[in-house]
């Protein structure tokens, strides 16, 4: 008897047919421990914040054309993409590809990003994914500079 | 001192120190699980978008529309602390990847105002 109520117990899953709740974890182990994660919160917004650009970051496989695919994805990262820059990684493949918006390319210019690219990967090599992307960030941002019309804080 | 007093504190003492030193270390829970990347290991997780914290009430103001990844129909949540929810995927990946490219192209959504920059790297 308490077999078939535990049976019964299980079959009704609240969650079969919906979407998870953003309390739940992803199927799968996590990515980022929670310090991880916060460290990347604060250096997204910080620097988005500082420099009045759009940082986001992609974290995947981008497929056998990286290139092409980055560029598919920044064209859907959001409203302004002119002040927008995606940094796109993936592990997997050990391809990472920043993508800037044409007013952020002004400010941005392929070298600055080049040279960013070129310390992250330094540190991805030696293992240190959240170090690189943070350290990645703060050069951008750095070179981005602090419009003289943003007032954010 | 008797015989089994040497033994307590020559033999048992040590070992019950060692041995606490022991399940400190080696117990789960008694060390962090590490999460660590490593260079040249397969990436299986899921593709997760971060984005920055909408600036609140800042006077710059960027509609930060979501971000979503081509082909799933998801979005990227604002707070960044959360990879993107999916729904059912009913194809697999890489149909559900095609049919977006496909789609891209047929919309004809090339001009992503103006020329992109950027940079590559591998490692």
């Amino acid at each position: 008897m308490t077999g078939s109520l535990e049976v019964t117990s299980h079959d009704t899953a609240t969650n079969a047919g919906t979407l998870p709740t953003r309390d739940e974890e992803p199927d799968g182990p996590p990515i980022f421990s929670d310090r991880e994660l916060a460290r990347l919160d604060e250096a997204l917004t910080m620097s988005s914040r500082e420099t009045g650009l759009r940082f986001t970051l992609y974290i995947g496989d981008l497929g056998p054309q990286t290139r092409s695919y980055a560029e598919e994805l920044f064209a859907r990262s959001g409203d302004h993409l002119a002040d927008s820059c995606l940094l796109a990684i993936s592990p997997g493949q050990r391809v990472i590809e920043v993508v800037t918006g044409a007013g952020a390319a002004r400010r941005l210019p392929d070298r600055a990003c080049a040279l960013a690219v070129l310390s992250m990967t330094n540190a991805f090599a030696g293992g240190d994914l959240v170090g690189g992307i943070v350290n990645g960030l703060r050069q951008l941002s750095d070179q981005a500079g602090h419009p003289r019309g943003l007032h954010t804080h | 001192m008797t015989v089994v007093e040497t033994l307590l504190v020559f033999v048992v003492a040590p070992l019950a120190v060692i041995l606490i030193f022991w399940a400190l270390v080696y117990l789960p829970g008694g060390r962090r699980r590490k999460l660590r990347y490593k260079p040249g290991q397969a990436w299986e997780h899921e593709p997760v978008w971060y984005e920055p914290h909408p600036a609140g009430g800042a006077g710059g103001g960027h509609g930060t529309g979501p971000a979503a990844v081509p082909g799933s129909g998801t979005s990227a949540l604002g707070s960044s602390m959360y990879p993107e929810q999916r729904p059912e995927l009913e194809a697999g990946d890489g149909q559900a990847r095609a049919a977006g490219a496909t789609a891209v192209g047929a919309g004809g959504q090339a001009v992503v105002g103006g020329p992109l920059g950027g940079a590559r790297g591998t490692w």
